[in-house]
Parts: C-alpha cells; sequence; structure tokens
C-alpha cells in the first residue's frame, strides 16, 4: 500500500511528554509556538504511549480557583485521558472509521500514531477529514468514469442485440423471398419462351393474310402456309395453354407484391431512428411484425388474430415492431412442434392494449421473475443474448407504458403491453380490463 | 404421349407447382402435389423418373419425403429445390435423400430443364436396367447384417485427415488395419489413389488450412465409383452444397467425429459400393454435374495432384462398357 493511503501520511513527529512531567511543564510546552496548532499532546513512557493531555482539560484544571496551586506540581498523569491511537500501516478509511468512533466529542484532541504500538506522531483529525475528503472526490471521479464505459457498453451490447436481430431476420425474409423470386422469374422465363413462338406464328399468320390477299392466288403456297399456322398454333389450342398463362400473370403479380410487402416491413424495422411518429396504427405493427417472423412462425405457429379498433397512437414504430417481433418469435420458441398464438388488441381510457399469447410450454415460476433482467435467457450459450426481453421492457417504458406476463406450466404464456395514448398525461394505472393479476393462462375470446 | 417420362414436384406453395408445371409440361408428363404424404402414395403407384421436392413444407420435410422416395421408389432420380439452404437441410438431404442434385431458388430455368433431363435419361435407363435384371440384394443384406469388419473384406479405404482421431475410429472399427491408408496431405493420398483401387475415402474438406473439395470434386468426376465420406466441421453452405452437385459426396459427417454414425456410414458406402459392382449401371446417379467455371477450380488444384488425378482417370474401368 502506498504511505499516501495510509495513516502514516498523516504523521506529524511531535515530541512526547514524559509520565513524570508535571502539569506545569505541560502548560508551558503548550503556550510555545511549536504546539499551538495541537489539541492534545501525547505522554508516552518507554516509547509506549500512555495516555493524552487536552489542551481542554489542562484549561479546566486552570481556570478553577487554585487549580495552579493544586495541580501545578502534580505529574500530568493525574489529568491524563486514554489515547485513541492507530498503527501508521493502517489505510486512511479504516484508521477513519476507528477515530470517530472512539474519539471524545466535541472534539478537543488529537490521535495517536504508533509503530508496533511504539509512539511516532500524533495525527490531527482536520487532516484526516482534509484526506477523506480527497479520497471520496477522487472515488466520485472514478466511479463517474466507471458508470460512462459502463453505459457505453451497455449501449453497445443494446445496439447488437439489435443487429443480432436485424441479421437473423434479414436472413429469413431473404430465404423468404426465394420463393415468390423462384417461380416470378421462372414464370417470366415461359412466358418469353411463349411470346417467342407467339411472335413466330403472328410473323406467319400475316403471311398467310398477305397471301390471302394477294391479287394472283398461289394455292399451294397458301395451303403450306396455311398447314404451318395450324401446325404452330396448335400447342396454344391444346391443355389451355393461355389460360395458364393468364395464371402465371396473375401468380407473377402476386409474388411480386409479395415481395414488396416483404421489402416494405423490413425498412419499417430497420430503421435506426427511434423518431416518434404521429398516427400509428398498432394493429398494422403487429401485422409487419407477423410479417418478417413468418419464417419463423409458418410451419409450426396457427395465428389467431383478435384485433380491436384501436385509436392512433404516437410512438416509434420501429422500436415498437422490434418488442413485438421478439415477443412473437419468443412465443414460437416456446412452442415445441406444433400451436398457436393469438394476438388481441383493444382500446379504453386512454390505453392501447395488446396480449400475445402462446400454447408454449409456459415459464417456471421461478424463472418469470427474472425474465425481464438483462443477460437472463434461458437458450443455450450462443443463442440468446438475455437482452431481447429487457430491451423490451425498456423500449415499453420509454413509451411510458407496461409489460407484464403470467403463465402456466404446460398451458402457455401470455404477455400485455399496455401504452397510454398520451404519454405526457399518464394515468398512473391502465384500465382494470388490462389485468393480468392471475397466473391462469386461459384461451381468449373475442370480445 | 406416354414416352415422356414422368416427373413429379413436392412444394407447399402452389404457384411453384404451377410455374414449374408450365416449364415442364412440355417435355414431361407433370405430376404435382402440395401434400408429402400424397407424393409418396403417387411413388407407390406408378412409375416417376425424377422427383423434386421442396424442403420447408407443413407435414412432412423435404429430406422425410426424398427418404421414403429412396424406400417405396429407388429407382427414382431425387432433387431438392428450396429457398433455405440451413445445415440441417443439407447434411439430411445427402445422408437420408441420397439426392442427385441440391438445387437453389430462385433458378435458372434451362439450368434445370437440363439437370431435370439428365436425371430423368438416367432413371430411365436404371428402370430398363433393373427390369432385365431384377436384383434383390439390397432386401437381403438387411436380413443378416455381417458384422463391419466382415463387411470391409477386400476394400480398400482411404482416410485424408490431419487429425488421428479419424483413422483411429475407423481402424478400431475395421480391426484389418492393411487395408486403411492413412494421408495427411493431399499429394500423399491421390498419389496413393493413383496406385491402388480404393473403394473408400473418408476426407476432411480442410487440410492444412485449405479448403480441398476442388480435388476431391474432381476425383469423383474422373472416378465415379469411388464413394466419399466428407468430414467437416466448417459450415459453409454454399460449398457443401457444391460438394453435392460436383463430388456427389456419398455421406456429410459432421465433426467431431459421432462413431455411431462414421459406422452407420461406412457401413452403408461398403454395401453400396458392392451394389455398385453388381450393377454397374447404378454408377449413373452419381453423375457430377459439369463445372462451370472449370479452369478457376483448376487453378486450386496443384500441379502434382492433377497429375495424379489423370493417373486415376486412366486406371478407371471404361464406364462405356460397364454401363448399358
Amino acid at each position: 500500500m502506498k504511505t499516501a493511503d495510509t495513516i502514516a501520511s498523516l504523521t506529524l513527529k511531535i515530541p512526547s511528554i514524559k509520565p513524570t512531567n508535571t502539569v506545569n511543564d505541560v502548560a508551558q510546552l503548550f503556550l510555545t509556538d511549536d504546539f499551538k496548532h495541537l489539541l492534545s499532546l501525547p505522554i508516552v513512557d518507554k516509547g509506549t504511549p500512555v495516555g493524552l493531555i487536552s489542551r481542554y482539560d489542562l484549561n479546566k484544571v486552570y481556570l478553577k480557583m487554585y487549580g495552579r496551586e493544586l495541580y501545578g506540581r502534580q505529574p500530568i498523569t493525574q489529568l491524563m485521558t486514554k489515547a485513541v491511537s492507530v498503527e501508521r500501516e493502517q489505510p486512511i478509511e479504516a484508521a477513519s472509521q476507528f477515530i470517530t468512533r472512539n474519539i471524545r466529542f466535541p472534539i478537543m484532541e488529537d490521535f495517536v500514531i504508533t509503530e508496533n504500538g511504539q509512539y511516532v506522531g500524533v495525527g490531527i483529525v482536520l487532516d484526516l477529514l482534509k484526506a477523506m475528503e480527497r479520497r471520496v472526490l477522487l472515488r466520485t471521479k472514478e466511479l463517474s468514469k466507471a458508470y460512462q464505459s459502463l453505459k457505453e457498453s451497455q449501449a453497445q451490447l443494446v445496439q447488437s442485440e439489435k443487429m443480432a436481430s436485424l441479421g437473423q431476420m434479414v436472413a429469413g425474409v431473404a430465404h423468404e423471398i426465394n420463393t415468390p423470386l423462384g417461380y416470378v422469374r421462372n414464370n417470366v422465363e415461359v412466358t418469353q419462351n411463349l411470346f417467342g413462338q407467339t411472335k413466330a406464328l403472328l410473323e406467319n399468320y400475316e403471311q398467310l393474310v398477305a397471301l390471302l390477299m394477294a391479287e394472283t392466288m398461289d394455292e399451294d403456297a397458301l395451303g403450306e402456309q396455311l398447314g404451318l399456322v395450324s401446325e404452330m398454333s396448335e400447342p396454344f389450342r391444346e391443355e389451355g395453354l393461355l389460360d395458364s398463362m393468364q395464371d402465371l400473370f396473375k401468380d407473377s403479380l402476386y409474388g411480386v407484391d409479395q415481395i414488396s410487402e416483404l421489402v416494405m416491413n423490413l425498412k419499417d424495422f430497420s430503421r435506426l431512428d427511434q423518431a416518434r411518429t404521429d398516427n400509428v396504427d398498432i394493429n398494422k405493427c403487429l401485422d409487419s411484425a407477423l410479417n418478417i417472423g413468418k419464417n419463423v412462425l409458418k410451419y409450426k405457429v396457427t395465428v389467431k388474430k383478435l384485433y380491436g379498433e384501436l385509436p392512433p397512437l404516437k410512438c416509434s414504430p420501429s422500436q415498437l415492431n422490434q418488442v413485438f417481433l421478439n415477443l412473437l418469435t419468443n412465443a414460437a420458441q416456446a412452442i415445441e412442434d406444433k400451436g398457436t398464438i393469438w394476438i388481441k388488441t383493444w382500446a379504453d381510457g386512454g390505453w392501447v392494449h395488446v396480449t400475445i399469447q402462446d400454447s408454449g410450454k409456459g415459464i417456471a415460476p421461478e424463472v418469470i421473475k427474472k425474465i425481464f433482467d438483462p443477460f437472463f435467457t434461458t437458450k443455450p450459450v450462443g443463442e440468446g443474448t438475455g437482452l431481447g426481453l429487457s430491451i423490451s421492457y425498456k423500449i415499453v417504458e420509454q413509451h411510458s407504458g407496461q409489460i407484464k406476463v403470467a403463465s402456466e406450466i404446460g398451458k402457455g404464456t401470455k404477455f400485455l403491453i399496455s401504452l397510454p395514448l398520451n404519454p405526457e398525461s399518464v394515468q398512473k394505472n391502465p384500465a382494470s380490463t388490462a389485468r393480468l393479476d392471475s397466473n391462469e393462462v386461459t384461451e381468449p375470446e373475442a370480445d | 404421349m406416354s414416352d415422356k417420362p414422368t416427373i413429379l414436384f413436392v412444394d407447399d406453395e402452389e404457384r411453384i407447382l404451377r410455374s414449374l408445371k408450365m416449364l415442364f409440361m412440355g417435355t414431361f408428363k407433370v405430376k404435382t402435389t402440395t401434400d408429402g404424404r400424397e407424393a409418396i402414395e403417387m411413388l407407390k403407384q406408378e412409375t416417376v423418373h425424377v422427383l423434386v421436392s421442396d424442403q420447408r413444407m407443413p407435414n412432412m420435410t423435404g429430406v422425410e419425403v426424398l427418404r421414403e422416395a429412396r424406400n417405396v421408389s429407388p429407382n427414382t432420380m431425387r432433387l431438392l429445390l428450396t429457398g433455405y439452404s440451413d445445415l440441417a437441410a443439407i447434411v439430411g438431404s445427402v445422408n437420408e435423400g441420397e439426392i442427385f442434385r441440391y438445387i437453389n431458388k430462385p433458378w435458372k430455368s434451362e439450368e434445370i430443364k437440363a439437370i431435370v433431363e439428365q436425371a430423368a435419361q438416367i432413371a430411365i435407363q436404371l428402370g430398363s436396367a433393373s427390369k432385365s435384371a431384377p436384383s434383390k440384394q439390397v432386401a437381403a443384406k438387411i436380413q443378416a447384417e455381417p458384422s463391419i469388419s466382415d463387411e470391409a473384406e477386400g476394400l480398400k479405404i482411404l482416410v485424408l485427415d490431419e487429425e488421428p482421431s479419424t483413422y483411429e475410429i475407423i481402424e478400431e472399427l475395421i480391426k484389418e488395419s492393411k487395408n486403411i491408408h492413412w494421408s495427411k496431405n493431399v499429394e500423399d493420398a491421390f498419389a496413393h489413389l493413383s496406385q491402388e483401387t480404393v473403394a473408400i475415402v473418408v476426407s476432411e474438406v480442410r487440410i492444412q488450412d485449405e479448403d480441398i473439395s476442388a480435388p476431391l470434386k474432381t476425383l469423383k468426376r474422373y472416378n465415379p465409383n469411388i464413394l466419399t465420406l466428407v468430414l467437416t466441421s466448417f459450415q459453409d453452405t454454399k460449398s457443401l452444397i457444391e460438394l453435392i452437385n460436383y463430388g456427389q459426396v456419398y455421406r456429410f459427417l459432421p465433426k467431431p467425429i459421432h462413431k455411431g454414425l462414421l459406422e452407420k456410414s461406412l457401413r452403408a458406402a461398403m454395401q453400396h459400393y458392392r451394389a455398385m459392382q453388381a450393377r454397374p449401371e447404378l454408377l449413373m446417379r452419381h453423375v457430377v454435374e459439369k463445372p462451370k467455371e472449370a479452369e478457376s477450380t483448376a487453378h486450386r488444384i496443384s500441379d502434382k495432384v492433377l497429375g495424379y488425378l489423370k493417373k486415376i482417370r486412366a486406371r478407371r474401368p471404361d464406364s462405356s462398357e460397364a454401363v448399358h
């Protein structure tokens, strides 16, 4: 330990007085310049401190009638008190605690500093206070620096969680796009091929017309051309080719719409700004989260939507989409084979409510307390950051809303999110229709 | 009409089915279904030359459909057409589905046409060959399974891996160590292959920190008799798909090695090798796709290895004699 951190740094090397010194000797010493800043003097016998005489106690004696005459020649040990002594190696904090506990109030003495029980000097309480103050100041600086870097790394973690879920989402959506892209491309190639045939047919048909319109009719050529045209148009007549082509066009348009919808939804998510927008329809946010999460949901989950009519909300849709997607993918993961997710929305008393409920395996009571804690995860290492729900919680909180959970093992889990229409004048609690106090999870019904 | 080969498409998206039907209508008798179980029923009832299945479907996955198809209609050529290239699908399609090609969505119509037509040709030849010489040896094998060391009798195995564990496990399984050659580098392996008639190659994809899939693919092109079991710990889906299409890998074995899986795969490879010797037409199933970037592939094979590969090609029994 550095000397600056121990009591040694406060040592004043004051010559001690002996137990045999008289009261008068000591009174004289107190008057000298050397000792004028001291409240007390140490009494040391063969190197060992035996006590302390304070200026205050001495004054008390001298102020009494005949005090000087009665006590002046007595040994100073008559008036001494017990010294508060600390070892010089003691750290300042520990010494300070010891001294404040043991020293007399009001403060009328200094403390004695020893090394292996031997006297080395005295320390002044005021110096101790100053040293402590300096240390507190330093500590505060360190703390605020630590706090700052903690805040930064937390922001980074939140960002990386967002990037991770974004990456997963993009991969899922890219796969999702491959299917419509597959048939749209193929349809275009098929129809392009057919278009070539159509064009050739049309050219031959025009030649046929030209032959028909010619002033001198060449019957052989006409017959040959007629046969050619009829042969070329045969594939178009059989198996309802033209109708099928029409279907291909319809399918292609549908596919292109699917792709653009996915891309649009992706755009809603990827906005990294957190700007609040007016007039957000939460039902639409949920639809867009469902669309983006399709990849995870499609084959194992039946989604039952029980949407109510909702007033427009001022919020950050990209953030709320993130919350909804997080809850939906969690719900899907909780379902082991096949199951149902119910999404219900309604509005009342200045609040918009959303419940997302699954028929999954449920969360154990000892786990449910921790699900919103950062870094808590039940997924294997490397699969979840443990930040999804804690970020969701934060986002809802930033919207002055509430997120609650109820779960029953083997039956499922239900999350309730309540968002105020007017975050500036939030009522304390959402209306009673949005209670989630029982841990019974029952199948929701449409109102 | 009846001379057109039959193709069956399985996909849960009807638009994909309609689209593919239009593409193949002219040259194939096209059957489609959105349900894997129905596809299996169709395979039982009539001759289907080519089966093309999607992977992600609600009731049965593509791998499950292909695996079932292998049992009920072994002569049907199996292909996977998917927009999801996840590792499980790739490994499953090889190990369980024993597919001919892995095609990604979106596809190019000319490419899929060429692949499917090639597959159909193979299926037709296989069909006529198996009619002339019906062989029930596969069923016979199942009744009394000999030990793997008996099974390995007379078959040479090459292990190409820097780590000793692969060789050690195989030696422990087969016991007859004179038939197992262990190479730690590519040159040694191909030198050995150019001198010996090896039946099975068990190889890592990365040797001395280099991707050796190019020589593995070329090996299969030059000598389709050799069955390759590929061990890999790296999960680059694109290169695994290429190993299927250009290298006709017989099995993928994820690392760390699972002894049971290795044993099962080795046994299957040995049986298949013997089956191919008895019925050389089976070789056709393993025709690899012609590499598109022949030059760039060649660049990744050292001249020395390329020299060995040429010797390997020269050693190979002429396939035109073997295949009727």
